[in-house]
């Protein structure tokens, strides 16, 4: 098998490229179905990140969490009851009754007869399982009520910094030169700008009104370290060999970003796309506790300032719980985004993900002998 | 003759390689500088250009509060009136109303008036700032160096239960915004138990003054805020460290200096702390950025009247001259705030300045 | 697999300083437990030099780390490491304290890494490195300094500058040479030397081992050198072991090993190394591939290579035979070996009488470059504030035409620009001045649609391969679609099951096989050879007229280089294509050049200073530079090597100038060991002499020239050379 070893193609004789061509592209030609084609193609990028993702148990408990809070955004309001105030007594307390409201009546949680169809099924009953806020307003109903414009205002946050961030860092970094010394400029500048205060400046000035426009807002600050880390990543990976060969091969700019560059970025923008999730999180809830935000939409901070300010929850213990809530719903839900953003590191190593793909051509792993 | 010669050019080129040394912190300033413009622009920009602006407003304000009082609203005196608290003349053409407004902050630190307490804001803040500073510096400083701590501590047990434990309770830690912290800590040790006071700055019945009992009452009044900002210093600081100490362990420097049989101590500090420190500098840089901002939401949780108080003051009581003023404060702290630890990070690193400046070309 | 000794030769022989008995050295993996070191019993003499040469992959490096009991975790070394220390009496290293370890090493045996660029600590001066290891060792200060001091100026280096400085300050060459001085501070007895020099240029790696050799001399020690680049310390090593799949299998006195190597594994690798004295034919690269160190071959480990295998050789482990006094080679036939791998070493030169093909002229030119510069402006704000100049002149006027089906190699030290010329020959990076042609059309100018030809045309014909195999495939991207884009850019004609015939055609052709499992490999799958061919085929797929090869060999072990370079030549034939191959490596650029009849090029501080015919280069160089090359570039018979060793090195300066402030005048006059006053004023241009083919840029050529009138320079008048 010795790779110098040539057939009759050429015996001092030049071929023409078509010749050429057309010979390689001739003899037992290799015919791939295109079901294979799809397995292939699903195998290596559904499938084996999948199965990446899932060997982790941080990434499997991120990405429950994650899809626990989508199901309470998208499902929940719809089976859920619209929270209104004086449902419940105020200043109800959750678990009312402890464990022995299971078996007794009343209390949080009863057990229950419904019937489908003409079979009656053991179900369970709750009654203000969280308790209620000051004006009796059912605190599980409003957080779950909360849900889809808190979802709305990462989604459209993180976009928003993500994409920006993108498109700066990537381009200063591929075109170099002018154009990323300008950049970088800007970069900084709204770097060291302080965050919250320009946030509060503008929300103060145009209240916005839509969830939407407030993941807009917050993310005006949250973009320029990330544009400047993959700025710095595109610069090394512009001096990579393969893109400057993809580059002498006359790919277009275009395609080069989309195969050679943005693939090698994706960890850096997902990680960053759960963090500014968690930085859109942490700060409308905070802007929506100061009440510097119209109270518009829902938010889990207006709940807490409704606990701080009118239940009196720091200085009346037992109405904790209704600064306690919604303060774990954030604390859950950022856990849960650090935890996918950390497992997405994983999941784009393609040392860690060949091992999880079906066909693994060799062995992979070289043994420290040097 | 020639040695001589080349001696001289050897002096010419050691002053020219000092100055060009020194050329780091100057475009360092320089760069602080534009900052500084470009956001006293977008102040200016914010309050005086847009459709409806508080300028309007204010004189809208104004206007109707004249009225309320049976006056006849006489549009000199408004624009008067909006000129004593902003500084400049809405009947001025709008470039020169920029100018007057760089102008006076910048030569005379005129930053308008105070509508509700009818002081200059430049008082008001000035008298506020250095509370906002000492919290913010101590959070900071707390939250990073436990960031270090914890870090190499992690680094140090890689792969022990210690590692995997301390891991999960850094992400989750990172979970828990600041301000959270502060409304737990403010529930259970001021409200609950009592050990530290619910606000304020200091105990107003002591004497004010270099007293040890006013100074005790000080950090008594900061340590939970303090404690608060810490949560923001702290960030996700520790398992970054871990990853940077980690790859410096293998590095083979290390490998050298360990068979070179280097003290162990020494170790620590001079190769694996100095090093894996530097990439956090980078991160400490956002990082005071973010602990100012948080000052807005703490200082108005435990009423501590710092610079954020005086934010949160002036959105709810609209008084937009003070607003605008504090966030122009922000800016300058946090300036200085990343001007130094440039200059620091340039000792640091001797790297730093070298190289890696020329990398678009 | 234990190979035995007897008991005299292991214990109390006077002459031995280290003795190794059944050492293991072992990994747990999760492929099964990795034998990275299988039952090695070795002896060191002292006051030698022994050459310890292998394979990447061989274990090497394991065994120098072993000498120290400095296993990196989770590695274990089992089995005796025995140092005769000459005050103390012998002790066993493996089972040292840690604290008896620490005095241990540096003082009795020390240590030079490969990699010296990240031996030192970046945030420290490089005489704190010198002072915490006094320190750590208890040794007076101001003694040891002043050691450090004559250690330094002994490696040619200021010690004044060296000392003050931080390590990225230094070149890596001085960062090297300022290394091993560290690692002498302490005196010690033995110095292991694991692949020290391999990141360095050729000149600077021969000037090191050639300091190295005087330093033995006058500090009385005992160098363990090891390296994969036999011809490198076949000259300078008393002794010779070669390691192969994690053993020695043959260790003798260096010359006697090279003249007549008795395992057929040393005969074959002397074999696949290219050199410059040896016959091209004679070149053959080993076939097979170097086994796993988990699942080693039972019987002898070379047997699925070797051509004398037979079922002893399957069924036993071969002990080590005597092949001559204290030679040993593991191989049952060693008698026959000699019958069926033949070499021969160094041959005459011989110059040919036809003219190559090069000087024919018959072919057309693909890609000319004419008075070529390219400069980079690296001067910041103050700089130009004070008017200082800090531009590199990467390339400084050349001009160079590439005919077709042309091999050309440009030679040349890391920084002289041979890279940088050889991206603009295709029209990669943008010249200051000077025009590259493609086929007579202005390259740049076609860029900015300026030209008659079409720019896409230009771009198709001129690639690249680069140096560094694991850069240059997109690592999250399969062999089968890195090769696929380029048919997908260039020939919509083809459908992808089209595609994907050719590529699966092309790579059984390059020998990986089977295809269908090469193809859905990941590069970190694949080896570094079968990255590298991968990446040609990549460049070939564009149907180039000519390929820029930059150090395209030089990442691939030595005995896989000839094996790439005959795929390379092979390869042109088919795909109709040029080569401008660029190597530090005189070597190389001799066996593609001369086996295709092409030509060699000497670079020096952005200057083409000689070119014409191989063969004209190597065996006749006239520059002086190409004579300093062709000298550092170590001839494997060992009558050369001696005459090269005792030859003082044709050089005045190891360090090249900087290159943002050029000598005036000839470039080379500050090392030039032929420079006279007149080559400082003025600079000679490209010349041909009589009945020569090639061309010098010297005033030596010129009989006639003023430069035979002029005074020579003397050693230390030059002002420039002190700074
Ligand atoms: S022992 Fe046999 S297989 Fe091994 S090298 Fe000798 S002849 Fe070859
Ligand atoms: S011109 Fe002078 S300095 Fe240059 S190579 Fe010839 S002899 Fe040496």
């Amino acid at each position: 098998m010795s790779p110098t070893d040539e057939s009759s193609t050429d015996g001092g004789v030049q071929l023409s490229d078509d010749q050429l061509f057309g010979q390689l592209a001739d003899s037992d030609s290799v015919e791939l179905s295109g079901r294979e084609r799809l397995a292939r193609i699903l195998d290596a990028y559904v499938l084996a990140p999948g199965r990446v993702a899932w060997n982790d148990w941080r990434t499997r408990l991120g990405i429950l969490i994650i899809a626990l809070f989508v199901l309470a955004g998208t499902v929940g309001p719809r089976v859920i009851e619209a929270p209104a105030t004086n449902q419940a007594p105020t200043n109800h307390p959750p678990f009312e009754g402890g464990f022995g409201a299971i078996t007794e009546d009343g209390g949080w949680i009863d057990l229950v007869q419904i019937s489908v169809g003409s079979v009656s099924l053991p179900w369970l009953s709750f009654e203000f399982p969280l308790g209620a806020d000051n004006y009796g307003s059912p605190i599980g109903r409003q957080l779950v009520h909360a849900t889809p414009d808190m979802l709305e205002m990462v989604v459209a946050g993180a976009i928003v910094s993500v994409g920006f961030a993108t498109i700066i860092g990537v381009t200063a970094g591929y075109k170099g030169g002018r154009t990323d010394s300008f950049l970088m400029y800007i970069t900084d500048i709204v770097m060291t700008m302080p965050g919250l205060p320009l946030v509060i400046v503008i929300a103060a000035i145009y209240p916005p009104r839509q969830a939407w426009l407030v993941g807009v807002i917050l993310a005006i600050d949250a973009w320029p370290g990330l544009a400047r880390a993959l700025r710095s990543q595109v610069l090394t990976l512009r001096e990579e060999s393969y893109v400057e060969a993809s580059r002498t091969m006359g790919l277009p700019s275009r395609t080069i970003l989309s195969r050679d560059v943005i693939p090698q970025l994706m960890p850096y923008v997902l990680i960053n796309a759960a963090q500014a999730g968690r930085k859109v999180i942490f700060e409308s809830v905070a802007l929506y506790f100061l009440g510097v935000l119209p109270f518009t939409t829902a938010n889990w901070g207006i709940m807490m300032d409704t606990a701080y300010s009118e239940a009196f929850a720091l200085v009346d213990l037992g109405n904790f719980y209704q600064l306690l809530w919604p303060m774990s719903a954030i604390v859950i839900i950022s856990f849960g985004f650090i935890l996918f953003s950390q497992g997405m590191d994983r999941v784009f190593n393609p040392r860690i993900r060949a091992r999880h793909t079906k066909k693994v051509g060799g062995g992979d792993e070289q043994p420290p002998t040097e | 003759m020639s040695e001589y010669v080349g001696r001289a050019r050897e002096g010419v080129a050691a002053t020219l390689g000092f100055l060009a040394g020194f050329d780091y912190y100057w475009r360092k300033i320089g760069h602080a500088f534009v900052t500084l413009i470009s956001v006293t622009t977008i102040t200016f920009a914010l309050f005086r250009l847009m459709p409806g602006n508080p300028a309007q407003a204010m004189r809208a304000q104004f206007e109707s509060q004249l009225e309320g009082s049976g006056q006849a609203a006489d549009p000199e005196v408004l624009d008067q009136m909006v000129q004593v608290h902003t500084g400049f003349d809405p009947s001025q053409p709008i470039y020169m109303q920029y100018f007057e407004y760089v102008r006076d902050i910048v030569l005379y630190q005129d930053f308008g008036q105070s509508i509700q307490y009818g002081d200059p804001v430049f008082d008001i803040l000035f008298r506020a700032m250095p509370w906002s500073v000492f919290i913010s510096v101590y959070g900071l400083a707390l939250g990073y160096s436990t960031n270090i701590l914890l870090g190499a501590a992690m680094a140090y047990k890689e792969g022990s239960r210690f590692d995997g434990t301390m891991t999960v309770v850094a992400t989750f830690l990172n979970s828990i915004p600041y301000y959270v912290g502060a409304l737990l800590f403010l529930a259970f040790f001021a409200h609950d138990l009592g050990w530290f006071p619910s606000g304020g700055r200091y105990d107003t019945s002591i004497e004010a003054g270099l007293n040890p009992a006013f100074m005790a009452s000080i950090v008594h009044h900061g340590a939970l805020p303090i404690m608060s900002s810490f949560i923001v210093g702290f960030g996700g600081g520790a398992l970054a460290m871990r990853g940077n100490s980690v790859r410096i362990l293998g590095a083979d420097y290390l490998r050298v200096a360990r068979l070179r049989g280097i003290g162990s101590v020494r170790i620590a500090t001079r190769y694996v702390a100095r090093n894996a420190i530097l990439p956090l500098y980078t991160q400490m840089m956002i990082g005071i950025a973010a602990v100012f901002s948080s000052s807005v939401v703490l200082e108005y949780i435990f009423t501590y009247p710092g610079v954020g108080w005086y934010t949160f003051d002036a959105i709810n009581m609209r008084d937009y001259p003070l607003l605008m003023g504090s966030f122009l404060f922000f800016t300058i702290v946090t300036l200085i705030g990343i001007l130094l630890a440039e200059f620091t990070y340039g000792i640091v690193d001797p790297r730093a300045g070298s190289g890696g400046e020329n990398e678009s070309y | 697999m234990t190979r035995s000794l007897s008991d005299h030769e292991i214990r109390g022989d006077p002459e031995s300083i280290l003795e190794v008995s059944d050492l293991d050295v072992t990994f747990d993996m999760d492929r099964g437990e990795s034998k990275v070191l299988d039952g090695v019993s070795f002896e060191v003499h002292r006051d030698e030099m022994l050459g310890i040469v292998g394979e990447s992959g061989s274990g090497k490096s394991m065994f120098a780390s072993a000498l120290l009991n400095a296993v990196v975790d989770p590695g274990r070394a089992s089995g005796e490491v025995i140092y005769d220390d000459p005050d103390a009496g012998p002790v066993d290293v493996l089972s040292l304290s840690e604290d008896q370890l620490e005095s241990f090493r540096w003082e009795e045996v020390a240590m030079v890494f490969q990699g010296a660029m990240s031996s030192f600590n970046p945030t420290m001066k490089i005489d704190e490195h010198f002072e915490e290891t006094i320190q750590a060792h208890g040794e007076p200060m101001d003694d040891r300094m002043a050691h450090a001091r004559e250690l330094l100026s002994n490696l040619y280096l200021d010690p004044d500058r060296v000392l003050g400085s931080y390590p990225h300050e230094l070149s890596g060459g001085m960062k090297q040479r300022a290394l091993i001085a560290l690692s002498l501070v302490l005196d010690p007895e033995v110095l292991v030397m694991d692949e020290p020099t391999a990141a360095l240029d050729l000149l600077m790696q021969r000037s090191i081992m050639n300091l190295l050799d005087n330093l033995q001399e006058e500090y009385d020690l005992t160098i363990v050198f090891i390296t994969h680049d036999l011809p490198l310390v076949a000259g300078l090593a008393d002794r010779l072991a070669v390691m192969y799949a994690f053993e020695f299998v043959e260790y003798g006195p260096s010359e006697e090993v090279i003249r007549d190597a008795a395992h057929p594994y040393t005969r074959a690798l002397l074999k696949s190394v290219p050199s410059v004295d040896a016959a091209l034919e004679d070149m053959n690269p080993i076939e097979g591939e170097s086994p796993d160190p988990v699942d080693t071959p039972a019987g002898c480990s070379y047997h699925p290579r070797c051509p004398l295998a037979d079922e002893q050789c399957v069924a036993e482990d071969p002990d080590y035979h005597d092949v001559g006094e204290d030679r040993g080679a593991a191989c049952f036939h060693w008698e026959r070996s000699s019958e069926a791998v033949e070499y021969k070493l160094g041959v005459d030169p011989v110059v040919p009488d036809e003219p190559s093909r090069a000087v024919r002229g018959d072919e057309e030119t693909v890609v000319s470059l004419e008075d070529l510069e390219v400069h980079f402006d690296q001067s910041g704000f103050i700089d130009r504030l004070f008017d200082q100049d800090a531009t590199v002149r990467a390339v400084d006027g050349v001009d160079l035409e590439i005919a077709e089906n042309e091999v050309v190699a440009l030679v040349g030290e890391s920084g002289c620009g041979k890279t940088t010329l050889g991206k603009t020959a295709i029209g990669l990076q943008e010249p200051t001045a000077g025009t590259v042609r493609y086929r007579g059309h202005d390259v740049w100018e076609a860029k900015r649609g300026e030209g008659e030809i079409d720019h896409d045309r230009i771009r198709r014909a001129l690639q690249i391969v680069h140096q560094d195999p694991g850069s240059s495939l997109n690592p999250t991207r399969t062999v089968r679609t890195s090769l696929a884009a380029p048919l997908k850019r260039w020939r919509s004609d083809l459908n992808s099951s089209d595609r994907e015939t050719v590529v699966h055609n092309l790579l059984e052709r390059v020998g990986m096989k089977p295809a269908e499992d090469y193809a859905l490999r990941f590069p970190h799958q694949l080896s570094g050879g079968e990255k590298q061919r991968v990446v040609l085929l990549r460049a070939l797929l564009m149907s180039p007229d000519l390929i820029l090869a930059d150090e395209a060999v030089s990442a691939l072990d030595v005995s896989l280089r000839v094996e790439m370079m005959e795929l390379m030549l092979s390869l042109q034939e088919l795909f109709d294509t040029s080569y401008l191959f660029i190597s530090h490596d005189f070597a190389n650029a001799r066996y593609l050049a001369e086996e295709s009849g092409g030509r060699i090029g000497i670079m020096y501080l952005g200057n083409v200073v000689e070119i014409g015919p191989a063969e004209e280069i190597i065996h006749d160089p006239k520059h002086p530079y190409t004579k300093v090359l062709r000298w550092a570039t170590p001839p494997l018979d060992p009558d050369a090597a001696q005459e090269a060793r005792e030859t003082e090195p044709p050089i005045r300066e190891i360090d090249i100038p900087d290159p943002t402030d050029p000598p005036s005048g000839c470039p080379f006059h500050t090392r030039c060991p032929e420079a006279r006053e007149v080559c400082r004023e003025r600079e000679p241009e490209l010349t041909a002499s009589e009945g020569e083919a090639s061309l010098a840029a010297c005033f030596r050529e010129d009989e006639d020239h003023a430069y035979w009138e002029s005074e020579p320079i003397v050693e230390g008048s030059s002002g420039e050379n002190a700074s």
